[in-house]
């Protein structure tokens, strides 16, 4: 832990220096204009400590601040850790259980308030009070955390978060050590808010932020308005700059198809949701220059159920994994340019990923071909055959597709199966809940932060499985105590070695990914389509693109 | 010579003859049944004409390879110039039997998934209307004979049915009955089936059907033959199933095409939806959702669908309309077709 | 006449209430409608999504939750989304009904003018090619699916054909506030007034026609025919009178049916942000309390249509003032 921190305030010192001339020069040029960016609909809460979506994230980047942040940058950096409200990076001590921030002097929120000491604990015991979604994972290892999780309305994280006014500084004490906290506190969950805000779902109300932006108007049914926060003055061009645009309109309710016309027209400038397949071709040699792709970490699985039949027996699990013919799924999403094949569980370029594919024709590490006979052979001895299977997919147009497919697969190799589209908002913990008795589904998962265990730990441990919830997200139901205590000793490895416990995490992935309880279909990148004004186009690994470091005039 | 015939007694022709016959000179309706016949027989021959073409209709065929004029050509074609994104589907061959309209999204043969589909939108339609039919005659015929209570509970609950916006009721019933299907007691029916858009559609249309009976059933009881018979101390399901019934024949006869076409629509409004049929079974519904994906690339998947439900409906509706005007009894005032 | 209109109002509450409880019921049955995962986010843990499930009252008796609801929407009017928290919902609808408004009336307007002329024309001209390519034009209009229509529209208009000089003028899909923009509020609805009044110029059409030539059957004809008056006159001024009877007891029900929100498909389509795609949002978001407030809305709107258009055809039909 003590390297990673020195190796990362190092980088970050020498980074800063070179971005400095480059940046100055192109806001003199750039500055100024409305940037306007379509979604198909609201994120849900504008609250950062409940907002839990890819869309929410991406929008809060240059709006609140937490005391450490991702660093905007591009590339493999954006992964980095750097200060961001408070001056430097912790030292850890007490055995890596206590971190002291201290908090830069001089910030002030966009309603005019200072920013201070108070407000850190504040917002800190406020991610308990309004029962924030990871409240009970990421941040349930701080001291106190567990009275918190008890009793919400009074939440003191007494010994938790300590603040020293006099000093300018915040302790925060851990019940034992966790290698990934810095990033915990680098997620929105985390930002910090003003003292008073109520601790209560904030809705559809903005919260003063201390970002170079803020949200000045919002209706979940029209759009959202982001204009530049009058307090603001930049006092890290890594961790929270200067953008372009005066303002960010965000509208609400086009669908995507006419929210590509209206990128072509010139009418708007981005646009969130994916692109619509049958405009790709189009696009894709029109409008060249105004496409974008860059790697995601995520991949989109199929969980089958470990405890119903027939994916209860291990090798009618490893027969789905060879029949699936992962080429035909990358086209259903678009192509070679915009999907990659996979069969393990974490995506490449992450921390632990070493290319590992068993379930192809020529096993080792990439995969090439489905072996349908195997699949065959699989299927007859493990006595499933002919057993029905249904499979639960989400109504879009993409999901609908693969799911089609899949059945198309299942059948081949000798099951009865189908396929039904489910509401997309309800589809997610419709095929958590055991009580659904859901055999096979097809979803995806987003890193929340560049470390292993928020997939294989997440996903796979016997703790992320629960009987009869809509919040299991160990969906296949999968629970091995061998595997489960290996995860814990690289977890525990962390804190010392993060090299080695990374080496810990790969042979982890190849044993899971050995088991199939779930699987791999593809690793999606994102395709950004921009409309041609937009200049500076940035794409940052953890929170994707940065919107305000792009101008439009 | 006494060779002349004598005079009979001329048979004259019963009302149903005369109104057929009317029926039958009317040219409008008679070629609307013709052209409506020829889709149907075209639906039927749907396992005909894919095992002619040697396609399978519902396996996704992504990879697949067919011969036009001697080449090789791949059924989804991958975009080459510029970044090569996306996957285009193969457009019409506009040859029989061998991708006629072209292949959609899952590189299946959308001629052939035309006729399939046909073949349920209709098969759903028909047996909709012979549902709301028999409930909505059912439910009009008990609340416009029985009067009373019977009458304004039934008359509430129609209400209550008719004011329900028809998307809500159909998808609240779709989401609760697609995954788990409806159990009610003996009857079980599984999800994906049929039976459930043929439910849903017909409970829909159910007020449709009962209010217009429900008034003409009590406009009938008060008339002097049924007066006659209840004085005459007949049972009340007897006059209702003789006496009455035979006089709402017509009304119900020239409901059906006009229901049929009407269902038709709605069937595939929620198909679109996806609450309708399930995929990969196809209906025209079905195929309009396919076809809202490729409608840059490929418009003509979601073209011929949609223009293949607005001739079937308007052959339905002018038969009906030529139905209405050959049974009606007012039409005889009018003559010949108006 | 009070007590007629009393009972009115009294069917009209006990449909509305109906109307809730079955939503309400088809909420709570649907596997995976459960609000409460939905809002604690995912991979929470059993301690945050009991807090929740406490917070939102989900833990309460199904009728208290009734209750609950039934008072925030027309008591306090703060019931608050399940999907987008804090947004209040009563004012979300009252919001988008200017919308829906502006497309509904200015469709009206459309099919009425029209569906008159061609049903008056049809009916001048009966047995000819114009009455028969009337007919067939308006029957077309019936039998293809609106949202068909408006997908078709929306590819010649906005993608295929926008740059010639028929359709450069229209503008990009959405809705603009008269108050803000009103050229561009009328440019942006004209296609979808017209996809929308596609479709019932169709079924008034075809009505008025048949509506009039019954009417011109009638024994008043006969006498109007008979002192000497031009067809025009009797067409124009006694025939068309009667006819209209049918005609506006339909407008009735339609118009209040569309202006509940039925015309959700065209909204969607277009982009229209009505009360129609509010509705089709709520319900893809299975979002229990605006769908609550949508339905209530739009059953409210027809049964008070239905209750006006009884009124309106005694007030017309002469001979029904007397029964």
């Amino acid at each position: 832990m003590k390297k990673l921190l020195l190796a990362a305030s190092a980088a970050a010192l020498l980074a800063g220096t070179w971005l400095a001339p480059a940046q100055a020069e192109y806001l003199k040029e750039h500055r100024g204009g409305t940037i306007r960016l379509l979604a198909r609909s609201a994120a849900g809460t504008l609250d950062p400590h409940i907002n839990y979506t890819d869309q929410g994230w991406q929008m809060y980047q240059p709006i609140y601040d937490g005391l450490v942040a991702f660093r905007k940058a591009e590339g493999m950096d954006g992964f980095t850790i750097v200060p961001d409200l408070a001056a430097a990076l912790p030292q850890a001590s007490n055995d890596g259980k206590t971190f002291t921030f201290k908090l830069r002097k001089g910030i002030k929120f966009s309603n005019g308030q200072e920013m201070g000491v108070k407000d850190v604990v504040a917002s800190f015991q406020r991610i308990f009070k309004v029962s924030g979604p990871t409240s009970g994972t990421f941040y349930a290892g701080i001291v106190g955390a567990d009275k918190c999780l008890a009793d919400t309305k009074n939440c003191t994280l007494e010994g938790g978060v300590v603040g020293d006014e006099a000093a300018g500084t915040i302790t925060l004490n851990l019940t034992k050590p966790d290698a990934e906290i810095l990033y915990k506190l680098a997620l929105p969950h985390a930002v910090v808010l003003p003292a008073d805000t109520p601790a209560e779902d904030m809705g559809s109300k903005p919260i003063p932020s201390t970002g170079a932006y803020m949200i000045s108007a919002f209706d979940p049914n029209k759009g959202m308005t982001v204009s530049r926060n009058p307090n603001f003055k930049q006092w890290s061009e890594e961790a929270q700059p200067d953008g372009y645009p005066d303002v960010v309109q965000y509208d609400f309710g086009l669908s995507e198809e006419a929210a590509v016309t209206a990128i072509q027209n010139g009418e708007a400038d981005w646009m969130f949701d994916a692109l619509p397949s049958d405009r790709l071709g189009e696009l894709g040699s029109k409008s060249m220059d105004q496409l974008h792709i860059s790697p995601l970490s995520a991949w989109w699985y199929a969980p089958l159920n470990n405890r119903l039949a027939p994916f209860d027996n291990e090798k009618a699990r490893q027969a789905v994994a060879y029949a699936i013919d992962r080429n035909t799924l990358v086209k259903l999403f678009g192509g070679k340019v915009l999907a990659s094949p996979v069969c393990q569980v974490l995506p490449p370029d992450f921390p632990g990923h070493e290319d590992y594919c068993p379930f192809t024709k020529n096993p080792g590490t990439k995969w090439s071909a489905p072996d349908l006979d195997k699949a065959k052979q699989l299927v007859e001895e493990s006595g499933t055959k002919g057993q029905k299977v249904t499979i639960i997919v989400e109504d879009t147009a993409i999901s609908r597709s693969i799911g089609v497919y899949l059945q198309s697969v299942l059948t081949t190799i000798g099951y009865v199966a189908d396929v039904k589209p489910i509401s997309s908002n309800i589809q997610f913990t419709y095929i958590q809940n055991t009580n659904n008795k859901v055999q096979m589904s097809v979803t995806q998962w987003y890193k929340d932060y560049p470390a292993a265990s928020d997939f294989l730990n997440i996903l796979f441990s016997c703790a992320s499985f629960r009987e009869g919830s809509d919040a299991s997200i160990n969906i296949a139901g999968f629970c091995d105590k061998d595997i489960d205590a290996k995860m814990q000793k690289a977890l525990d490895l962390g804190v010392t070695d993060q090299k080695a416990a990374d080496k810990m995490w790969a042979e982890i992935d190849k044993q899971v990914t050995d088991k199939a309880p779930a699987v791999g279909l593809f690793t999606p990148k994102r395709l950004d389509f921009v409309s041609k004004r937009v200049g500076n186009f940035k794409f940052n690994r953890q929170f994707n693109w940065m919107i305000t470091q792009s101008w439009v005039q | 010579m006494s060779n002349q015939a004598v005079a009979m007694p001329r048979k004259t022709r019963g009302p149903w003859s005369v109104a057929f016959a009317k029926l039958a000179r009317d040219r409008a309706a008679m070629a609307s049944l013709a052209v409506f016949l020829l889709i149907v027989l075209a639906c039927l021959s749907a396992p005909l004409y894919a095992k002619w073409a040697g396609v399978d209709p519902f396996a996704s065929t992504l990879d697949a390879v067919i011969q036009i004029d001697g080449a090789d050509v791949p059924v989804m074609e991958q975009s080459t110039e510029g970044l090569g994104l996306g996957y285009t589907p193969l457009g019409p061959t506009w040859r029989l039997g061998n991708y006629f309209l072209g292949a959609d999204s899952q590189g299946r043969d959308v001629m052939a998934r035309m006729l399939y589909g046909g073949l349920s939108s209709l098969l759903i339609s028909g047996a909709a209307t012979i549902f709301t039919l028999i409930i909505g005659t059912a439910a009009g015929l008990i609340a416009g004979y029985f009067g009373g209570i019977t009458d304004t509970v039934l008359s509430r609950l129609l209400d209550v049915l008719w004011a329900f916006p028809i998307y809500l009721l159909a998808i609240s019933l779709s989401i609760v009955t697609i995954a788990q299907g409806i159990r009610i007691g003996p009857i079980d029916i599984e999800s994906g089936s049929l039976w459930l858009p043929v439910i849903i559609i017909g409970i829909v249309y159910v007020p449709y059907v009962a209010r217009p009976i429900r008034g003409q059933v009590l406009s009938l009881r008060h008339s002097e033959f049924v007066l006659a018979a209840i004085n005459l101390g007949v049972p009340g399901w007897r006059i209702l199933w003789r006496d009455i019934l035979p006089n709402i024949t017509t009304t119900l006869i020239v409901f059906v095409p006009l229901m049929m076409a009407l269902n038709m629509l709605t069937e595939s409004a929620l198909s679109f939806l996806s609450i309708g049929v399930q995929p990969p079974a196809a209906s025209w519904g079905t195929i309009i959702q396919d076809g809202q994906a490729l409608l840059y690339t490929r418009p003509l998947v979601a073209l011929v669908p949609g223009l293949a439900i607005a001739v079937s409906v308007m052959a339905l509706n002018v038969f009906g309309d030529g139905l209405r005007d050959a049974l009606d009894p007012r039409s005889k005032v009018r003559l010949g077709r108006d | 006449m009070i007590y007629a209109i009393l009972r009115r109002f009294g069917q009209m509450l006990f449909v509305m209430f109906g109307i809730s409880v079955i939503v309400f019921l088809i909420f709570f049955a649907t596997p995976g409608a459960d609000p409460a995962a939905r809002i604690a986010g995912r991979n929470a843990s059993p301690e945050v999504l009991e807090a929740v499930r406490h917070n939102f009252g989900f833990d309460r008796p199904l009728y208290v939750q009734y209750a609950k609801m039934m008072e925030k929407i027309f008591v306090t009017g703060d019931l608050t989304s399940f999907v987008n928290r804090g947004w209040k919902v009563v004012p979300a609808v009252m919001d988008s009904i200017p919308v829906t408004l502006s497309l509904v009336f200015g469709a009206a307007i459309l099919w009425v003018v029209v569906s008159i002329i061609i049903g008056i024309v049809a009916a001048a001209t009966r047995d000819s090619w114009l009455d028969k390519l009337l007919m067939a034009l308006g029957l077309l209009g019936i039998s293809m699916p609106v949202y068909w229509l408006g997908e078709v529209m929306n590819l010649i208009t906005q993608s295929r054909y926008h740059d010639s000089w028929a359709f450069s003028w229209v503008p990009p899909l959405g809705y603009k506030n008269f108050s803000d923009d009103p050229k561009g509020w009328f440019l942006t609805l004209i296609i979808p007034w017209i996809t929308l009044a596609i479709l019932y110029i169709g079924i008034y059409g075809r009505v008025l026609r048949a509506a009039i030539i019954e009417s011109l059957q009638e024994d008043f004809i006969r006498t109007a025919r008979a002192k000497g008056l031009s067809e025009t006159r009797i067409l124009l001024r006694h025939a068309l009178r009667t006819s209209l009877i049918a005609f506006v007891t339909l407008f009735g029900l339609d118009f209040g049916a569309l202006v509940g929100g039925s015309a959700l498909l065209t909204e969607v389509v277009f982009g229209l942000h009505g009360i129609g795609k509010l509705t089709y949002d709520a319900l893809q978001n299975l979002d229990l309390p605006m769908i609550m407030a949508t339905v209530m809305y739009a059953s409210m709107f027809v049964v008070i249509a239905n209750a006006v258009v009884d009124f309106v055809y005694i007030l017309l039909d002469p001979r029904l003032r007397t029964s």
